[in-house]
């Protein structure tokens, strides 16, 4: 079942081309904006646009199209939309699909496609798009026939957001763009896309039974929860529960992370506290999360003594690794409120995870005089305050981030969890810019991701989002480096950076406002000057190159084999 | 061990491709598939056999019923497998 919203009908009895309907069809979802770069076959698109609503972010390689969509969507709620041509076009979407495949992102791309008569014979700029994106899509659409376009886009935009919400791609050959069609129907109804699951008494009984007689409970969460809309939900849960939580990457913000109670991110770079409390626990909630590897570590040794529930809006992910005891699939923000969540005696388990978690809190007391990272992130994401939205490149700076910033929200936190796409920073800056432009937006990157998209700075420039970004720099591939020091005899294969441009006169050669900082003593200064910056601005961050991640789980351990340093 | 799996699913563009696809993806070899197109709905039957590693035929059924178009999801465990006298 759905619930659909007010229906807007918008009949239409006159002549429109194939181009026209799809512009029709955006604005008729709501689209505001869409991400794209031209080309031959999106051309009559790209022609009816110029006469829309629709405001189009010009970005400068279509990965960053994709990219900065995702990020739309992650701070939106809305499908992300991007544009790109056939050939290469396309093929530079694939990485930004499958980016927002594995974080569950809705997203609708477009893609034009050679003429119809054309398709098969190797034309110029010709590719099987469709086939090439089946594993990274929930569903593709190759449009045969120009009239088919208002229920194609409705249906692309529904399946996108429903259930568990992904990505979607319509390819769009030439002649059915411009082909005149009479649509003399009106245009589908937009539908919300918010199923309604009936809840599972018997379950949540079991359910109940289990935390009220669990003595060392966790409430285990992750993006399921931004996913399901169930922040509030969870909050609720774990005020009445007080049942010790943790975090995936991906769940990070659902809870305020300075909550008491909130032990933090689990994992290979999780904190010890909330590493040890799992591996402690006799009963698991898994609420929206998947049991991911980076998350359990060694599978068989993953809260090896715990019951589990597992709540999560995918009936595919209940059972998919690690069996439950207690299964919920359905609407995770409608079963967290039917659970009582009364607890048994835990008083003393609470206190010993809060000890922990003193015990082991993140220290920020390096030595040296050189910016330490992860009191640089700290320092931001408190100055930064609720309005914080961090988006992150892949690396060391990621797991720092996670580690060591606050969030107040899931919107607060965009990273490339699943897939791990070097490059994603940027470009999910800009569209988390533009999708809350009263946030403050920072871009935290490596000066190995960057170099993936630098060139849209010239998008930050061109339309003067206030981005800040933040590129710590330590003149290495810094998690490889990691790795080949400590699981591959520091033999140092292609790992140094060391001729690295000089990313302050880059990003000055771009337009934008640049600064460079390598020592502590001027780390107030410069945060104080990335925060009040008005347009886009790059603050330089030199730092050790010896700097490693910590703690670590090693590959393939468990989560109590934690390596520090 | 072998599982048959009956798949109705409504007939679109590169229905069967996704869905041979999606079993492959997922660890598991296709030891045989029949396609019966009907009107309506289609029927795609497929004998799989998992490759090693933590699979449960119940976490690939529900992945294939996620798919747009699939109408239902149906299982027969335990296929005999045939094989060869020489």
């Amino acid at each position: 079942m759905t619930a659909a919203s007010p229906a807007t009908l918008n009949s239409r009895t006159d002549a429109r081309s194939g181009a026209q309907l799809v512009i029709d069809a955006l604005e008729h979802e709501g689209v505001r904006r869409v991400f794209g770069y031209p080309g031959g076959a999106i051309m009559p698109v790209y022609d009816a646009l110029t006469a829309s609503s629709l405001k189009h972010i010009l970005v400068r390689h279509e990965q960053a199209a994709a990219l900065a969509a995702d990020a739309w969507a992650r701070v939106t709620g809305e499908p992300g939309v991007c544009l790109a041509t056939s050939g290469p076009g396309a093929t530079n979407l694939v990485t930004g699909l499958a980016n927002a495949f594995m974080d569950c992102v809705p997203m609708v791309a477009i893609t034009g496609q050679v003429a119809s008569p054309l398709m098969g014979t190797d034309a110029f700029q010709e590719i099987d798009t469709f086939g090439i994106t089946l594993p990274v899509v929930k569903h593709s659409w190759l449009v045969r026939d120009a009239a088919d376009i208002p229920d194609i886009f409705a249906e692309a935009f529904r399946f996108a957001r429903s259930g568990r919400p992904g990505p979607v791609l319509i390819d769009l050959p030439k002649d059915v763009t411009q082909a005149n069609v009479t649509v003399p129907r009106a245009l589908a109804c937009r539908t919300a896309a918010r199923a309604v699951f009936p809840l599972d008494a018997k379950a949540l009984a079991a359910a109940d039974r289990l935390i009220a007689s669990a003595r060392r409970p966790v409430l285990y969460f992750g993006g399921g929860i931004a996913l399901g809309q169930a922040e509030g939900a969870l909050r609720a849960f774990f005020q009445r529960s007080r049942i010790p939580a943790v975090a995936t990457l991906k769940g990070l913000g659902a809870l305020p992370t300075d909550w008491p109670g909130f032990l933090g991110m689990l994992g290979m770079h999780g904190t010890r506290a909330a590493n040890t409390a799992v591996n402690d626990c006799d009963l698991l909630i898994c609420v929206g999360a998947r049991f991911d590897d980076r998350a359990t570590g060694r599978l068989d040794s993953f809260a090896a003594n715990a019951r589990v529930i597992h709540i999560d809006g995918d009936a595919a992910e209940i059972s998919k690794l690690r069996k439950a005891d207690v299964a919920l699939a359905g609407d995770v923000s409608a079963i967290l409120s039917a659970l009582s969540g009364e607890t048994g005696e835990i008083e003393g388990w609470r206190r010993t995870c809060a000890e922990n978690a003193e015990r082991w809190a993140f220290r920020y007391d390096a030595p040296g005089s050189g910016v330490y990272a992860p009191a640089l992130l700290k320092q931001i994401s408190a100055a930064a305050g609720d309005s914080f939205i961090a988006t992150c490149d892949v690396g060391q700076h990621q797991m720092w981030v996670a580690q060591h910033c606050r969030f107040s929200r899931p919107q607060a936190h965009l990273t490339s969890a699943g897939l791990g796409t070097m490059g994603y920073g940027l470009p999910a800056g800009i569209g988390a810019a533009l999708a809350e432009p009263d946030a403050t937006v920072v871009t935290i990157s490596g000066d190995g991701s960057i170099m993936m998209n630098i060139q849209e700075l010239a998008t930050l420039r061109r339309y003067r989002i206030p981005l800040k970004i933040v590129l710590i720099d330590n003149a290495q591939l810094g998690m490889v480096r990691q790795w080949q020091e400590l699981f591959y005899e520091e033999n140092f294969s292609e790992v140094d950076l060391w001729d690295n441009p000089d990313f302050a006169e880059l990003a000055r050669a771009f337009g934008i406002e640049a600064f460079t900082l390598d020592r502590r003593a001027d780390v107030p200064g410069a945060v104080e000057r990335l925060l009040s910056t008005r347009g886009p601005v790059l603050c330089h961050v030199r730092i050790d190159p010896r700097e490693n991640v910590w703690p670590l789980v090693p590959p393939g351990k468990s989560n109590s084999d934690m390596m520090e340093a | 061990m072998t599982t048959q799996i009956d798949v109705d699913f409504l007939p679109a563009e590169g229905a069967v491709v996704r869905l041979i696809g999606l079993v492959e993806r997922r660890g598991y070899e296709l030891d045989a598939m029949n396609y019966v197109p009907a009107p309506g709905t289609h029927r795609l039957s497929m004998v799989v056999r998992p490759r090693p590693g933590p699979r449960r035929i119940e976490t690939l059924k529900a992945q294939i019923a996620r798919l747009y178009g699939v109408t239902s999801v149906s299982e027969m465990s335990a296929v005999p497998r045939l094989e060869a006298a020489s």
